[in-house]
């Protein structure tokens, strides 16, 4: 898999992501669009009520399964920069969970590129979501990543 | 010298690490022992780790890999759970 452009930035983190400066750091003069996706902490999931969240991820395998989605979308859309922020560890309601900033010269790349980033992020990125409740905790229903088939063994004689 | 002993790192996250008890581990195996034959072994040790085999998949060296995948000395091996991040 090729490498995303060294331009990009990608990141997990245990404090507040800071937004703004992910979307300065896509925004250039080449630039006619940038497109966002904020992740947030929802009060509820499942009819209960959330008191807080928390992630934990397989940090370097995460890393790169989320630089990968970036080398798939420059090969996808004609963008410009990427950046790709996840947190980790306690998350209380309302705080940004996932960021996804990017840019392209024409705005269409730059929608296409950020909902393709973000389903490819939920389906392939190994990160776990705790969800708290007042009456106890539950690990979040997820996705299974698509994994190569297994190859099929010679049996030996029965 | 097929058989030869080899050591890996297995790790846990999530509601395995539950099970297990621990995120980490290093076990020692027959060189060439596929992904599926390890994860045997911590399914008879805990029953509840084997009925979840069905909704894991496996990773070696940081890649999703399939459970017939063999297995060499230093390989960094994860069952993971469905995953959730986003």
């Amino acid at each position: 898999m090729a490498s995303p452009p060294t331009t990009d930035l990608f990141a997990l983190v245990r404090e507040p992501i800071d937004a703004p400066a992910l979307v300065r750091h896509v925004r250039t003069a080449e630039d006619g669009a940038v497109v966002t996706f904020d992740g947030c902490v929802r009060n509820h999931s499942h009819g209960r009520r959330t008191l807080y969240l928390d992630y934990e991820a397989y940090e370097s395998m995460a890393l790169a399964k989320i630089r990968e989605i970036g080398a798939q979308i420059h090969e996808k859309f004609s963008i410009d920069r990427v950046a790709i922020a996840h947190r980790l560890g306690r998350l209380e309601i309302g705080e940004s969970s996932v960021f996804i900033a990017i840019s392209s010269p024409h705005r269409p790349a730059a929608f296409d590129a950020c909902r393709y980033a973000i389903d490819a992020l939920k389906r392939t990125v190994p990160i776990w979501k705790k969800e708290y409740f007042a009456d106890g905790a539950v690990w979040a229903d997820g996705e299974l990543p698509p994994a190569p088939a297994d190859t099929p063994i010679a049996k030996p004689a029965s | 010298m097929g058989n030869a002993a080899i050591r890996v790192k297995v790790l846990f996250f999530g509601r395995l690490k539950e099970i297990v008890g621990r995120g980490e581990e290093s076990v020692d195996l027959a060189e060439g022992a596929p992904i599926e034959e390890l994860f045997a072994r911590y399914g008879a040790r805990h029953p509840e780790l084997a009925r979840f085999r069905a909704s894991l998949v496996a990773s070696r060296n940081q890649e999703f890999a399939a459970w017939s995948t063999p297995l060499h000395s230093g390989d960094e091996v994860a069952f993971l759970p469905p995953v959730s991040g986003g």
